[in-house]
């Protein structure tokens, strides 16, 4: 803890390294019993070798870098700017404060990063593409990854935020992130609402016959409403998914089977 | 069609690729309808690649790996099905019958792959206290194999050994099993669109679920044509709340942080 190790400083190029481990590493020794320390110690490690020469202060260090660690990969870069400063300035002593940080913001990260980056955009642009995908057409998946291109583009430019600005931003920017995840949203539910009678595609073949008048089934559903069976089998989906022992997995086995014996008995086609 | 063995390797490259991707750049991701175009250049089929992965794509619309929960594993069923698609020429319903189950069976090896690192972890742990930091970081990019591996072994093996077993099964398959895979390869979306419904605060923002709704089935807007409006409107919420906002950040301290995950659970 000798007050040597408070002078050294973080270089751009200690950023920058910072930076491309954590987009490597953060999750490539995900386990369930610390899911992200390790990464996180791997994306500190060159950084606490140049800041503690003392090796009692690196191995103290190393160890609290090793401890439970699980947030968005996308923003998480953020956060390790910031500890990066801290650590800068007061070195071992910091110890505690990096870890409550740690801990303090990595679930409101994870909560706005799986949001925006993990559901809105796929819901949007896997909607589009998979969308024009369903007919053959590329140019949706194209789309796709040209922005997931521009996504890593965009999270390299948190780390270096979060060590210039540290605390200040996150506390300024609360207000305005809550309302661009609320807009985000807002448009992922959209493009969902729109989703249900593009890309569900099942009707009701039956024919009935009384004397004469033959009664298409189909027909009388589409003079109701559009789409209708696809969005009644959303809702049925939707009311299945609140019961305590469903969940995805199950639901889809379910579909499948529903689907498989609907369309056997000839109740339901494509 | 046959498969030839440069075939197989490029697939099974993707796959071991396909997981490294997810958690380091994102550029493919736990994306079906990315990897089925992968895999359908792969193959020479673009078309079937983009089918198959499109249908599996919109399975998972809403289902993410959050918080270290495993979903079924649709890229890994995207690469099957696109290679067996365009092997047997029995089109995309036998397609999505066959990446459905691998999908879902798959799950076993993403929770094994994630049980395994535990163990690096204990070595990262033992050469801390050593203060060996060569061999720290050794150990946790080892973390690959297991993510890697737990992908491209079984296709591998899958493409190997999965000529004749599917063929036979093809055979066999009754006209009654087909036509019900057809119907429930058409409805299986719903499930990705109701796990979505139910992941965001649908209740709030059900009047726009209704004008997507409306723009698409009475419209016949387009699906780009949606997300256009979708913007717009986002972009009219957030000013909107600008103002309002603004006056209560005066009054009040700014909690914004904390408050963030509690509110999507309203």
């Amino acid at each position: 803890m000798n007050s040597a190790n408070t002078k050294t400083k973080i270089t751009k190029k200690d950023l920058f390294k910072a930076n491309w481990r954590w987009l490597w590493s953060s999750q490539i020794c995900w386990n369930y019993e610390r899911m992200m320390s390790t990464g996180y110690l791997y994306t500190m490690l060159p950084t606490l070798k140049k800041l503690y020469p003392d090796d009692d202060d690196l191995i103290e260090m190393m160890k609290t870098h090793n401890q439970f660690f699980n947030t968005n990969a996308y923003v998480g870069g953020f956060i390790v700017g910031m500890d990066m400063a801290i650590e800068e300035k007061e070195g071992t002593k910091a110890k505690d404060t990096v870890a409550g940080l740690k801990t303090g913001l990595m679930g409101p990260f994870a909560g706005v990063g799986d949001t925006i980056v993990g559901v809105i955009l796929p819901t949007i642009f896997g909607s589009i593409g998979a969308y024009m995908g369903l007919k053959g057409n590329p140019i949706g998946a194209i789309i796709w990854l040209l922005v997931n291109f521009a996504v890593l583009f965009l999270r390299f430019t948190l780390l270096p935020l979060g060590y210039a600005q540290g605390e200040k931003l996150i506390y300024a920017a609360g207000d305005k992130l809550n309302r661009i995840t609320d807009a985000a949203i807002l448009l992922g539910v959209t493009v969902v609402g729109a989703l249900i009678p593009t890309v569900v595609s099942a009707k009701v073949p039956l024919v009935f016959q009384s004397g004469k008048v033959t009664l298409k089934a189909q027909s009388v559903l589409n003079q109701i409403m559009p789409s209708l069976v696809p969005v009644l089998l959303v809702a049925l989906c939707y009311w299945l998914l609140g019961k305590k022992k469903m969940n995805s997995t199950r639901l889809i086995v379910c579909v499948l089977i529903g689907g498989i014996i609907l369309g056997g008995f000839g109740i339901l086609s494509k | 069609m046959t498969i030839v063995w440069w075939q197989i390797l490029l697939l099974t490259a993707l796959a071991f690729w396909m997981i490294i991707d997810q958690i380091t750049v994102g550029i493919l991701c736990n994306y079906p309808l990315l990897i089925g175009f992968v895999a359908g250049i792969i193959m020479s089929d673009i078309k079937t690649g983009l089918v198959v992965g499109a249908t599996l794509q919109l399975m998972v619309l809403g289902v993410g790996t959050y918080g270290g929960a495993s979903m079924p594993d649709f890229m890994t069923g995207a690469i099957i099905g696109t290679a067996y698609a365009v092997m047997t020429g029995k089109g995309i319903d036998f397609a999505i019958g066959l990446a459905v189950p691998v999908g879902l069976l798959m799950v076993q090896l993403d929770v094994l792959a994630r049980f395994i690192n535990t163990f690096f972890l204990h070595r990262v742990d033992k050469h801390i206290a050593e203060g060996d930091t060569k061999n720290v970081a050794r150990n946790i990019v080892y973390g690959v194999f297991p993510w890697g591996l737990s992908r491209a072994v079984p296709v591998f093996i899958m493409l190997i050994v999965g000529n004749n077993v599917v063929s036979k099964i093809v055979e066999w398959m009754p006209q009654w099993l087909s036509n019900g895979l057809n119907v429930a390869g058409g409805i299986l979306p719903v499930v990705g669109i109701a796990i979505l419904l139910r992941f965001l605060p649908t209740k709030k923002f059900i009047a726009y679920l209704i004008v997507g709704f409306i723009a698409a089935a009475y419209l016949k807007m387009p699906m780009l044509g949606v997300a256009l409006l979708g913007l717009a409107l986002a972009i009219m919420y957030y000013k909107q709340n600008d103002n309002s906002d603004n006056n209560k950040s005066q009054s009040q301290d700014d909690g914004g942080v904390e408050n963030e995950l509690g509110e999507y659970e309203n």
